[in-house]
């Protein structure tokens, strides 16, 4: 194991102590500072530590930091650019689609994915890929109508 | 012309902070020189310690110090509240009275150094029989603890005499609140003084606890939380784990920050208590209720008590002449219980509108004829007025809503291909609760208002609807008002329950905005510079951030012009809400709803689908149409998860929870949930100075029953146990 | 996490050099199941972790009548192939009925066919009675919460479920896996991959420690033939099955021929049902014909009190698949 490992995130080139086993979610939390992403679970059933990882949804409370090496992470962090809010924070917004917050950074992110997957020709696809990002709030509704907004948008 | 900002849908003013993630939750606290913690838990459910060894443990990579009734200092009682006193100090000796027991707390320099050392300590038991199940006819048992249970009528006589009598038990599992968030706390000394940041919903009874268990005066103690990642009851009690991350941090010296695991958020943080409940009514042919007889039973640690008012739901709920109400609670060897969402309400709701549904199928009447046939005009109780009732509105624009009369009364009517569709409604009545509560508004010298109290935000809004009011009583633009809350040094304010936050906060910024104003009044009134010179306080009004007569605006002046003028950087007011009902000559009200559900069921599989809901609910006057939306959805999708999916599975034989996590314990998800459909009605309540009416919890009740009433309805299968898994319907 | 020392492998022969020279390696792939297993839950602890996620095992082509799926390939790849989705539609949705699309994402082929259960018996440490972690101890949950478990290749040694949906069509095709060993290279038909629990439930497969999935190779299905998984679970989505049936045949007319049909969520292994696709094979499609092929692969279940309700229940996912797939309903 080395001492330290090179990460590419948002953008940025972030260097992180391995002094042992390390997830890229406590990575992220407890070494650099980006407490954007959430730990829900830190079991993988919540879908609340969502980040891109190559463009891709993936589960960063299950991914080991030595797996992300020389690939380009993206957390919510990265998303708005220039104190301007993404399309997608800000459908969130206008659509109520969080209460409490703290699913919403892995909501936002698999939506990010979503739309580019192209998974949102409707309401039911919608909810079904989405499914894996648990709400305990209910917001579930609003997220729908959001991510249907913004699929209308760019005319998917 | 005045704008109206109050009811108006404007977006969440935390919205930005949270779609961007920085928004800081208790557990995003970092602070300099911070050690981590981690729990040991037991394994048993009943017994006592008899070897703890923490040599390995001591030694371990990073380890400052492993605590446990060996050697924790000692600590005061808690306080006794009027809902329970506080809960036993886990360190208190070698007993053990639940799984999930906290024995030791490990501090290290990091988290991940904490967890292994946590596994690294040796524990040994003495183990003796647990009495876990609710009718173990070992388990001691509590009667009218609390002084609930009431009489009226004679319950007998008319049970006996009436023309129809039902007699039924419901049951309903255990679940677990399960907020997104996982609970932290983040405990800091300085000298005597502590800092908390904690997930709570109640920072000043942390702050009182706190305070009474380390023997230091209130003011000493700070409770800060400025965003919780949901509590829906959890954050209700002060828990084992926060005292303990303080102690640790007292004992290391240094801030200490705890974070539960998700399997530790289903044995620290309470959970809706399994209960039972037995129904007996009475009634006419006609539909009238003549008697009701309610028992409930709950369930509750051997050491700990927890008002637990099931049988309260049915009190004022219809006009009935004669009821009787009884409260049981059962001693296990569990973890304690607490509240969740709608607590007591959610299950005698499930229980009396399952009935009011069977009744309605026996006398063959349509059930929404039969809630109204029972609709009590006036609150039983007492007898007076109710401050606002639209709960007729409620059933009828509901019903129209949702296309009720489409609905053919037969079971098994309805179909589409292999799915039984049904139809089911439920009426709700939610208690009223309006407890004290203050917030400081200060007008400053730039032209902002500050508000700032003690309460919180769980999703609920809190922040948002503040802002609005403050906006709206001060005649300022909603950018120009900024409201902090989340910090036992503000102004003391009630939890985040009960659904009464919204109701008090509100009347205390109401106060506080008349008091506000009526000291810059007299400001103006007195001085001979101003355009007011000599103007009463109902000659005025307030917008755009100026003072003006009522008859012509052109009259008046801009609030920084007299701040400046009169050499204040601010002014200030302290707002108040002390709800005294006594002498006004009615019943305040919570609010009330009814619930409409389709179901469709797979004939062959069982499958239940959630097809559409419509909630209409007399919320009295909306605060924000955006937000009141979204907690009456985040109701019914939690009502979901109550009614078809969620059980907190106990091992018999052991007391562990065998499904402690979220890929085991099953919440709603995206695809459980169709569009649902929420409409308000009715008029701003009489008894509030805002008008408003709690809306955290009336979502979610009713629901369960309705959907209960659809199942049955498509199947012919009267299921009164939750939740209805599918195995119920084969 | 316990520590444990991590190395990439460069390639596959070094792989399983390594692997099998260290009785304490296990291969990391997604991590969907080592780093839940190993960190979060404390049931494995391996010394030696060796990352095969970056070995060329990932791609899927066509070899003569079967599709040859690199080990290293992600469930979204396999899903998103337009040749499972033509020809072996009923892999296709029983990934996409799998987990959700950040784990599919991660989660590869050959940690599919190898991933552990679920039953929180096995997977809580604090749990003394589990014959899989601790041959000899027993098992808590026959007499404990026992309604995600299984009733087909059950005893009262262990009744903990194999959750793979994909292994459940996989099987029916008659998948084959193949192997690097120390020794070379060698192939085993899926359904003879896993073995019982029996007396053993801590062996799982026939796989020697170092040895490592290379590839799996997917019969397609006959022109012609029309497939369906069903999934049955209690909520809509994101959840194993209770039980689920993968259900392929070729009509001739009224009559069902090229059967087969494998089940999920009931069995302690990728369940092929053999005994129902001797009733089915040749039969007209009709529901006392299904009906009589689900009783009889149903005949012998191990049950239960938790897991009781799931013998009609998993007739009746059968008899639906068929229906399904036969387009012939009650």
């Amino acid at each position: 194991m080395t001492d330290a490992m090179l990460l590419h995130i948002n953008g940025q080139k972030w260097s992180v102590p391995l002094d042992g086993p390390l997830t890229l979610l406590d990575a992220l939390r407890e070494h650099l500072g980006l407490v954007g992403t959430k730990k829900g679970c830190d079991q993988g059933a919540c879908g609340a530590c969502t980040v891109l990882v190559d463009g891709q949804r993936v589960l960063s409370c299950l991914m080991l930091v030595a797996q992300c090496e020389g690939r380009e992470v993206t957390t919510i962090e990265g998303l708005s650019q220039g104190g301007r809010l993404h399309p997608v924070q800000q459908a969130f917004v206008r659509h109520d689609a969080f209460q409490c917050g703290y699913c919403t950074a892995g909501q936002i992110m698999s939506a990010v994915a979503l739309l580019a997957e192209g998974r949102a020709s409707s309401d039911d696809e919608i909810r079904e890929f989405m499914s894996g990002n648990l709400c305990r709030c209910g917001a579930y509704p609003n997220i729908v109508a959001a991510i249907r907004e913004l699929a209308a948008a760019e005319g998917r | 012309m005045t704008r109206t900002l109050v009811g108006d849908p404007v977006d969440r003013v935390d919205g930005p902070l949270k779609v961007t993630g920085t928004a800081p939750y208790p557990s995003d606290v970092t602070r300099p020189g911070m050690a981590h913690a981690a729990l040991v838990q037991s394994t048993i459910a009943a017994g006592t310690i008899t070897r703890l060894d923490t040599l390995k443990a001591d030694a371990a990579d990073g380890v400052l110090a492993v605590i446990s009734h060996r050697n924790a200092p000692a600590l005061a009682p808690g306080p006794r509240m009027e809902f329970g006193p506080s809960l036993r100090f886990p360190l208190k000796d070698d007993r053990v009275l639940h799984v999930g027991q906290h024995l030791a707390i490990v501090v290290a320099e990091t988290a991940e150094q904490a967890r292994a050392a946590a596994r690294l300590v040796e524990v040994e038991y003495a183990p003796t029989a647990p009495i876990l199940a609710i009718d173990d006819p070992r388990a001691p048992v509590v009667r009218n603890l609390w002084g609930l249970e009431m009489q009226r009528g004679d319950v007998a006589a008319a049970l006996a005499a009436a023309e129809i009598v039902y007699d039924e038990t419901f049951t309903i599992a255990p679940e677990t609140n399960n907020p997104l968030g996982l609970f932290a706390t983040v405990a800091e000394w300085d000298g005597a003084r502590l800092t908390v940041h904690d997930s709570t919903q109640w920072p000043m009874l942390v702050r009182m606890t706190l305070a009474t268990m380390f023997g230091i005066p209130e003011r000493d103690v700070r409770v800060r939380v400025p965003y919780l990642g949901g509590g829906f009851g959890a954050g209700l009690r002060v828990w084992p784990h926060t005292v303990l991350a303080a102690l640790a941090a007292r004992v290391v010296a240094r801030p200490v920050k705890l974070v539960l695991t998700r399997p530790q958020m289903f044995w620290s943080t309470g959970h809706r208590p399994e209960t039972v409940q037995r129904l007996r009514l009475g009634a006419a042919r006609d539909g009238r209720l003549v008697a009701l007889d309610h028992e409930a039973t709950s369930t509750v640690p051997l050491e700990d008590e927890n008002l637990y008012p099931i049988i309260l739901g049915s009190v004022d709920f219809y006009a009935c002449e004669s009821l009787a109400t009884h409260d049981r609670q059962v001693r296990l060897n569990i973890p304690p219980p607490s509240w969740m969402r709608g607590p007591g309400s959610a299950e005698a709701n499930f229980a009396i509108e399952s009935a009011l549904d069977e009744l309605s199928y026996r006398l063959r009447m349509d059930p929404i004829d039969l809630r109204l046939r029972n609709y009590a005009e006036v609150q039983p109780r007492s007898g007076l007025p109710w401050s606002s009732k639209a709960l007729r509105d409620c059933y009828r624009v509901g019903a129209e809503r949702f296309g009720w009369r489409a609905r053919t009364p037969a079971i098994g009517s309805m179909r589409d291909g292999n799915w039984l569709i049904g139809y089911g409604m439920a009426g709700l009545t939610y208690e009223w609760y309006m407890p004290p509560c203050q917030v400081n508004i200060t007008l400053r010298r730039d032209g902002s208002a500050w508000l700032r109290s003690a309460a919180t935000d769980i999703g609920t809004g809190t922040y948002t609807i503040a802002t609005q009011l403050g906006a709206e009583l001060l005649g300022l633009d909603l950018r120009d008002v900024h409201v902090e809350i989340g910090d036992s040094d503000l102004p003391p304010a009630p939890q985040s329950g009960g659904s009464g936050l919204a109701g008090s906060l509100g009347a205390a910024i109401h106060d506080g905005a008349g008091k506000l104003l009526r000291s810059l009044v007299m400001l103006v009134a007195e001085d001979q510079r101003s355009p007011l010179h000599g103007r009463r306080s109902d000659e005025v009004a307030v917008s755009d951030g100026r003072i003006y007569l009522k008859d012509d605006r052109s009259i008046g002046e801009a609030y920084v012009d007299v701040l400046a003028r009169h050499e204040l950087a601010e002014l200030s007011a302290l707002g108040e809400c002390r709800a005294r009902p006594e002498g006004t000559g009615m019943a305040p009200s919570g609010a009330h709803g009814a619930q409409f559900v389709e179901v469709h069921i797979d004939k062959d599989l069982g499958l239940v689908r959630i097809a559409r809901v419509v909630s209409a609910i007399d919320g009295g006057r909306v605060l924000n149409e955006k937000t009141a939306r979204s907690q009456i959805m985040g109701g019914a999708v939690m009502a979901i998860g109550m009614t078809l999916l969620e059980e907190t599975s106990f091992d018999r034989g052991t007391g562990r929870i065998a499904n402690a996590t979220f890929a085991d314990y099953l919440i709603p998800v995206n695809a459980d949930v169709p569009e649902l459909d929420v409409v308000f009605v009715g008029e701003p309540d009489r008894f509030n100075p805002t008008g408003a009416k709690g809306l955290g919890e009336v979502g979610l009740v009713g629901v369960a029953a309705a959907i209960a009433n659809a199942i049955y309805h498509a199947t012919g299968r009267r299921i009164r146990s939750l939740p209805i898994t599918l195995d119920k319907l084969l | 996490m316990p520590a444990f020392e991590y190395v990439r492998a460069a390639d596959v022969a070094g792989a399983v050099a390594m692997a099998t020279a260290d009785p304490g390696a296990s291969y990391l792939a997604g991590g969907t199941t080592l780093v839940d297993l190993m960190l979060k839950d404390g049931v494995v602890a391996p010394a030696t972790v060796i990352d095969v996620g970056r070995l060329p095992l990932r791609g899927i082509r066509l070899v003569g009548d079967a599709l040859r799926v690199g080990a290293m390939t992600t469930m979204e790849e396999l899903a998103a192939d337009p040749t499972v989705a033509s020809r072996v539609p009923f892999v296709r949705e029983a990934l996409l009925l799998s987990a959700s699309t950040q784990l599919r994402n991660m989660a590869r082929i050959g940690g599919n066919l190898l991933q552990r259960t679920r039953c929180r018996y096995f997977r809580d440490a604090t749990v003394a009675q589990c014959n899989k972690r601790i041959p000899g101890s027993g098992c808590g949950a026959v007499a404990g919460v026992a309604r995600m478990h299984a009733i087909l290749g059950a005893s009262e040694h262990c009744i903990a479920v194999h959750a793979s949906d994909l292994c459940v069509p996989l099987v029916a095709v008659d998948a084959v896996v193949h192997i690097q060993g120390r020794s070379g290279a060698r192939s085993v038909a899926l359904t003879d991959l896993h073995v019982p629990p029996r007396d053993r439930p801590d062996i799982e497969h026939v796989l020697e420690h170092g040895e490592l999935i290379t590839h799996v190779d997917v019969p397609l299905l006959p022109v012609g033939a029309r497939s369906t998984y069903l999934k049955v679970r209690d909520r809509a989505s994101y959840e194993f099955a209770l039980t689920s049936a993968a259900a392929a045949l070729v009509m001739r007319g009224a009559v069902m021929t090229h059967v087969r049909l494998g089940l999920g969520g009931v069995a302690t292994l990728p369940w092929r049902a053999r005994a129902a696709e001797a009733v089915l094979e040749g039969a007209r499609a009709d529901r006392h014909t299904f009906r009589a092929a689900a009783d009889a692969e149903l005949a012998a279940p191990y049950t239960v009190d938790g897991t009781r309700f799931k013998v009609e229940l998993a007739k009746r996912t059968i008899v639906r698949a068929l229906e399904t797939v036969t387009g012939v309903s009650s």
